[in-house]
């Protein structure tokens, strides 16, 4: 393993109004390692995602990209300089995020959902970018969708497509934001075994989820997070095998039913 | 010879050349409403200083009588700004201003109904507030509105019939005269009643078409 780990989130903290909803995370994610997110809903694992590339911002802490602090470097007086809107812009296009919604932009084909950051922000040329969206579209299986709007596909196709528009960037890691919780059943395998391959590719992953197989043998690491904590963590065998905390015991044996 | 022939069919030309002044003033009215009407929305949303300038625009615009408005840009205008100088310009002038009150809301209730994660996924690939709106916020919004859009020309084809009381030479100002001619207003009225439905109602159907497509193409539901 290298020294400077893709993520490290050092005690992020984030409260909106009074509700502190995360409470002290602190957890680091190795280059091609995947880490699995699991937990209650409002344990905080959304709102860490999103604190992790910045849509939200925490309210104390810090997140590492490659060793770079994405809420701006300290100054020698201890105080932190906060970075401008276009450095975390410029940070926030090495994380591909997968939202719950997909969130595809309707007016634009499939291939022009994955081209537009390519040429927007990499300011890449036309022809190249639409080559690497079809790289991006073959890597989610869904080459022959190009010409197609968001609206033709179905919910695993669309979060598909999100996946690869997310890739088509490049990103150092990819987090995944419940990526199949509104998937009808049938569809998420599509979804999960797409990331399967992205895990087995060597991609940076951090998953929020609510599949237990997947992040029991996907994964490398499971961090369960209760009351904006992580509760318990390590390699999915000893979390699912013999969890040290009770409360992740509850939580797995409901899960597990 | 019937009343119909002497009173309408032999007087097309006429009706014809009323017709297409009154496209003319509703066309320009309509390009005027729309680029008004982004910009007093742009500006109430987004420009912090003037924005209270922005809704007392768009309140008064929209509160005021088209017939008043018309009169106040007619009469006033020239009184105060020297402009405009012709009752053709005057008509669309007032036209344009109404309609721009209603499609700036029409326009904001757009913008609004963007969902919050379609703009996350922009800033999420790197993307600046700037291309996210020009990208993704304005062009959704656009197309979300386009069928009310339309529906607003058809409240300007039926405001502009009162540009014939300042003479500019519409279809009503032409019927009018042939009324006036002969003193018969049975055949005249109702057929520049039938050319105005008939109008109106296709522009409303295209309206409805163009909702029905974005609906099967984008998924999108008209605003």
């Amino acid at each position: 393993m290298d020294a400077i780990p893709a993520i490290r989130v050092v005690d992020l903290r984030k409260n909106f109004g009074a509700l502190e909803v995360l409470r002290g995370v602190s957890f680091d994610v190795h280059r091609g390692s995947v880490v699995s997110m699991i937990g209650a809903s409002g344990s905080g694992k959304s709102t860490l995602l999103r604190c992790i590339n910045r849509l939200e911002t925490p309210s104390a802490g810090e997140v590492f990209i490659d060793g770079e602090p994405m809420g701006g470097p300290v100054t020698a007086n201890g105080e932190r300089k906060e970075r401008p809107l276009s450095d975390i812009n410029r940070m926030r296009r090495d994380l591909g995020m997968v939202f719950q919604q997909f969130n595809l932009w309707p007016h634009m084909t499939v291939i022009g959902n994955v081209i537009e950051a390519p040429l927007r922000v990499r300011r890449m040329k036309r022809k190249a970018a639409i080559a690497l969206a079809e790289e991006c579209l073959a890597r989610v299986h869904l080459s022959e969708k190009g010409t197609e709007y968001p609206a033709r596909l179905s919910g695993g196709q669309m979060q598909r497509v999100a996946i690869a528009r997310a890739l088509a960037m490049q990103p150092k890691a990819m987090l995944f934001d419940e990526p199949t919780s509104s998937l009808d059943p049938e569809l998420t395998d599509e979804v999960l075994t797409v990331m399967r391959e992205l895990a087995a590719d060597g991609t940076t992953m951090i998953v929020v989820t609510h599949e237990m197989a997947f992040a029991r043998d996907a994964s490398d690491r499971v961090l369960f997070l209760h009351n904006g904590q992580i509760e318990e963590e390590g390699p999915p065998d000893q979390v699912f095998g013999a969890p040290k905390s009770e409360r992740c015991r509850q939580f797995l044996s409901k899960k597990l039913q | 010879m019937s009343n119909w022939e002497r009173l309408v069919w032999n007087q097309r030309g006429l009706l014809w050349q009323g017709l297409a002044v009154t496209i003319e003033v509703c066309a320009i009215a309509f390009a005027m409403a729309i680029v008004g009407g982004l910009l007093l929305c742009l500006v109430r949303m987004h420009v912090r200083p003037l924005r209270p300038v922005a809704i007392a625009l768009i309140e008064f615009f929209r509160a005021t009588p088209i017939f008043v408005q018309l009169m106040w840009v007619n009469y006033v205008w020239p009184e105060l700004f020297g402009w405009p100088n012709t009752f053709f310009t005057a008509g669309w002038v007032a036209l344009g201003l109404q309609s721009s009150g209603y499609l700036a809301e029409t326009f904001r209730a757009g913008i609004e109904a963007v969902p919050r994660g379609h703009r996350e996924a922009g800033y999420s690939v790197g993307m600046s507030p700037f291309q996210v709106y020009r990208r993704i916020v304005l062009p959704e919004m656009l197309l979300t509105v386009a069928p009310s859009i339309v529906n607003q020309f058809t409240v300007i084809v039926k405001s502009s019939t009162l540009v014939s009381v300042i003479t500019v030479p519409d279809l009503m100002l032409q019927a009018m005269k042939l009324v006036n001619i002969w003193y018969e207003p049975i055949e005249v009225l109702t057929a520049t009643a039938a050319i105005y439905i008939g109008f109106v109602f296709l522009v409303s159907t295209a309206g409805k078409a163009l909702a029905d497509y974005q609906r099967r193409r984008f998924g999108l539901n008209a605003a």
